[in-house]
Formats: C-alpha cells, structure tokens, sequence
C-alpha cells in the first residue's frame, strides 16, 4: 500500500494541509533565523558600544512579536481548519510553543541591546570587556545552539536536537566561569557597580537563550517520537526520577 | 515515575482544618498541586471478549487474517481502517451476522467472559448471541410499528407478556438511549415519523432492551447532522457504565472522542492496537500513523 513519503510535513492526501504545515515550519524557521541575528547583532553591539546596530535590533523586536503572535495565530487555525492527528497534531502543538521560545530569546536580545544603547551613550563598559572573551563565546554557544535547534526541525533531525539539549550544560558552565570572573572584578573595585550588574544581567540572559533553544530542542524531539523529555536529562544523569 | 498525590474530592472541611492546624507563621502551600497521571495508561483490567487467530472466509476469499483483540469489559472500542479493510465483517462476528449468508466460514474464537462460550463456535445457537449482544446499524431501521412496539419487539420475543413489566423495561431502554423525554408524550406514534437522529436512538433503546452485555456499533453516525451526531456519541459514553461496546467507524475524530481503545485494520489484518490516546498522539506503526494523519492513499 503507498502509505506516504518519509518528509513529515508532504504526503497528505489533502495538499492544502500539505501546504498549511509547511507554511507553519517555515514561518518557524524564517522567525528563527531573525531570532539568531538578534541575539548575535545584540552582543556585537554590546562589545562594540554601537548604538546603530544597538537600535537596529530595537527596531527589529516589533516583527519578532508579530511572528510570535502570527504562528501561534496558524498554528491554532490548522488544528481548527484541518484537525491533525498524532505527529502532525503533536508539530500543531510544538510550532505554537516553539514561536513562544523564540519570542523569548528575542527579547533577551532585546534587554542586551538596551544595554548596549547605554553603554553606546555613556555607561561604563568595563566590565562588559573584562568578561568581553566570555559574552563572545556564549553569544557563539546560543547562536549555534538556536540554529541548530531550528535546524533539527526544518529538517526533521532528532540526533540533531539530542545535541543541542547536551550543549547546555557547556554553556552553564560557560556562564559560572564568567560570574567568578566579573564578581573578581566587583571586589576589586566597586566603582562600575551599575554596569557590573546589567553586564551579569547580559550574561545571564545569554544563558537563558540557550535555555529556549534547548526547549526548542525538546519540542523537535517531541514532534519525531511523541514523548515528552523536558525536565527528564538532570533525572537521567542523575540515575533517578525528578521529583 | 512522578508519584502523585489526587485532591480530587478533599472534602473543604479538611482544607480547613489543616489551615488551622499550622502554626502561627509557618509558610505552607495554601493548596497541594496534584498531577492526575491516571489518564496516562489505561490497562485493560477486565476482558470482556477475548478474540483469538480470528479468520473469516466468503467463500474462498478470507476476509480476516488471524485477529486477536481483547475486547475491554464495559469501555468503547473503535475499529478503524480504510474501506474493505474488515472493519464491519469483523464486527458482524461478534453477532454471527455472516450465517445469514451463504458460503461463510469462521476460524478461530471469540471467547465471551464469564461464561467462556466461543461465539463463532459451531455448537453456538446465533440466535441466542443476539440475544446477548446487540446490534446498531448505519442507517436507523426502525420497525414500521408505533414507538414502544419496537422497544417491546425483544422483550416480547424472550416471552414477557406482563403488561407493566414491558411498560417499565420500554421506558428504562427509553431512558437509557437519551430518548424517553423526546417521546414519552407519543408512545403510540409510528416510529417512522421521528427524526433521523432520534430513529437512530430508538434503535439504541430497542438493542438496550433486552439488556445486551456487548453493543455493536457500524457507522452510527454517518447518516446523522453533527447535532445528532454529538448526543449518539454523548450516548455511547454514557452506555459505557452498563455495556461493553464496540464501534465501527470512518471518522477519526469520532473514534478519538468516544473511544477507550482503538485497533488499526488494514486489509484483514489488525495493525495496532491500543489506547484510544495512543492511537490518536502518537501510533506505534507508520501504517497507523499514515492512515490517521491522512497520507494513506
């Protein structure tokens, strides 16, 4: 019997439906990839005190909610309008979480390029180049992680967002180091205290970042097997159930 | 696995009596967040129809290809599959249907519980399966008889005469098929001047009569408007308290909604079988997956 392609999103007997999911994932993706320039263009203005590209990611956090709010708008029109089931009802689901992830990302971005805009105007930026090395890497580490989580859905890749989940911990442990080394300098000399705080602020919101790409992740995996995984990777490592 | 902690039904007063049981100043959570995870696994926990290697022939041609299904005991199973896949030949098993055609034949059991009697067994009087197990077609075929008559039909088959007995029992079948207050006021109208809807649950009511232990359903619904549609499937739910039912249907949803368990056919053969909620979210086959998401062709 021809039971359909392999391509989760083609095969459908109805091609609008066809067309519906694909439109959903590449909304998801082009939102995705706006997301990524964000967060990259935010850090370079924050290291660079350039308050051009500082306000270009300003200006651009308007469109980042207009995609949240029009995927989740198609996400719920297609369970409306054609009622999924199994793995099209669970991507149904996962786009309109996803959109939420990314818009969070998104305003991470957003809360680093304020800070650049300040720094740009007057604030001090040195314990933004103190920890510079650090938002450098960690901007790398989210960037990467976003992209590939965004990836792993576009092209259906499980192994893909397994790896993206594993990644975290790299970043965590990127974002601790960091914390010792501004705190160092925070003893050392209170003077730019302000500037210290909205600097672990930006470290913080790069951690979290990469915390949303990995729930990003999470989703992926959930769309390809069904199963559920978020809040289960410390429980396994740690041999036991999370209570 | 979460262990998990139900306060569905905590009575208030004990909500109060914990409250005023803490002691001045001390922090506790106002109301315990409990995860229902029940809903997460639904073994079957009584079988009330063992089917086992099932083969059914017309002639040479065999129809069904050794089904074995466990039919829970007082939940909804849907049988789902695409046209000419054995869905309905199956079902019809259950009622031995097939011996009103000749040239048939049945391998294998269905073995009813409790009394272990095989259904297609050779030494099984049909008739007397009827009598247990009840059948609801496509179309509504009610009698060309007033209303009672074709609740009282069964009754006065299996020998009642008693005029109140048969009175209460049309009445409770009436009730039990969401019909009596529709049409208590006209139990001496012609069937036939009913809706299609209520037709159809006058043939629920007529099956109920002669309180059947498994209720056959094929395609109960495809004849009905949506308004119809959603109080037969409100009807099934609720029939589901004092009868086993099996379901035959084309609508995936509809399978989704009313159904415990569902089996996947194709061709004879049974696919998948499992949880309704499995089924819908998440199938174990690419066959099933296919079929429900619509690329089947």
């Amino acid at each position: 019997m021809n039971m359909g392609g392999s391509d989760p999103v083609e095969g459908h007997t109805a091609k609008a439906f066809d067309a519906a999911l694909s439109d959903l994932r590449l909304q998801i993706v082009g939102m995705g990839g706006l997301v990524i320039d964000q967060v990259s263009a935010a850090v370079r203005a924050l290291l660079d005190g350039d308050a051009a590209v500082a306000d270009l990611v300003l200006s651009r956090e308007n469109k980042v909610n207009e995609l949240e709010r029009f995927v989740d708008r198609e996400a719920f029109r297609l369970i409306a309008l054609h009622q999924p089931m199994a793995s099209d009802l669970r991507m149904a689901k996962a786009a309109s979480r996803i959109t939420v992830e990314l818009e969070r990302a998104g305003d991470e971005a957003k809360k680093i390029a304020k800070f650049a805009a300040r720094v740009a105007t007057g604030e001090p930026q040195g314990p933004v180049l103190a920890v510079a090395r650090f938002l450098r890497h960690m901007a790398e580490l989210t960037t990467g992680m976003l992209r590939d989580a965004v990836r792993s859905l576009d092209e259906s890749n499980a192994e893909m967002a397994s790896a993206v989940r594993a990644r975290d911990s790299e970043l965590d442990d990127e974002f601790a180091a960091a914390l010792r080394q501004i705190l160092t300098l925070a003893m050392q000399d209170a003077r730019f205290l302000g500037a210290t705080i909205d600097t672990v602020f930006a470290l913080k919101g790069l951690e979290r970042i990469g915390d949303h790409a990995k729930n990003i992740a999470e989703q992926v995996l959930f769309v390809a097997s069904g199963e559920d995984v978020r809040h289960t990777k410390k429980a396994a490592e740690a041999g036991t159930p999370e209570k | 696995m979460i262990e998990t902690t139900s306060t569905r039904g905590t009575p208030e007063s004990t909500l109060r009596n914990e409250e005023n049981a803490r002691p001045a100043g001390a922090v506790t959570p106002r109301v315990n967040i409990a995860v229902d995870d029940t809903r997460q696994s639904r073994a079957i926990t009584s079988v009330k129809a063992q089917v086992e290697n099932l083969n059914f022939y017309y002639g040479q041609n065999r129809a069904l290809k050794n089904l074995s299904i466990p039919i829970a005991d007082k939940q909804v199973t849907a049988l789902i599959g695409p046209s000419g896949c054995g869905k309905s030949t199956f079902l019809r098993c259950f009622n031995r249907m097939h011996d009103l055609q000749p040239d048939t034949r049945y391998e294998g059991s269905i073995t009813l519980h409790p009394d272990n009697i095989n259904l297609v067994g050779a030494g099984i009087d049909p008739i007397e399966v009827r009598m247990r197990i009840g059948m609801v077609f496509q179309k509504p075929n009610p009698f060309p008889k007033t209303i009672f008559e074709n609740v009282a039909y069964g009754l006065r088959l299996r020998g009642v005469r008693n005029r109140a007995t048969l009175a209460e029992e049309v009445e409770k079948a009436l009730r039990g098929a969401a019909l009596w207050d529709e049409v208590k006021d006209r139990l001496q109208d012609s069937a036939l001047a009913l809706s299609g809807g209520q037709m159809q649950r006058l043939c629920i009511a007529r099956a109920l009569a002669t309180t059947p232990e498994i209720l056959l359903f094929d395609e109960p619904t495809s004849a009905l408007d949506p308004i119809a549609t959603a109080k037969i499937e409100e009807l099934i739910s609720t029939l589901r308290d004092q009868v086993t039912v099996l379901i035959v249907t084309h609508n995936m949803q509809q399978a989704a909604r009313v159904s415990d368990y569902t089996a996947f056919m194709y061709l004879g053969e049974l696919i998948e079988f499992d949880e309704a909620a499995k089924i819908f979210t998440n199938p174990s086959k690419k066959a099933t997956e296919d079929y429900i998401t619509g690329r089947y062709g």
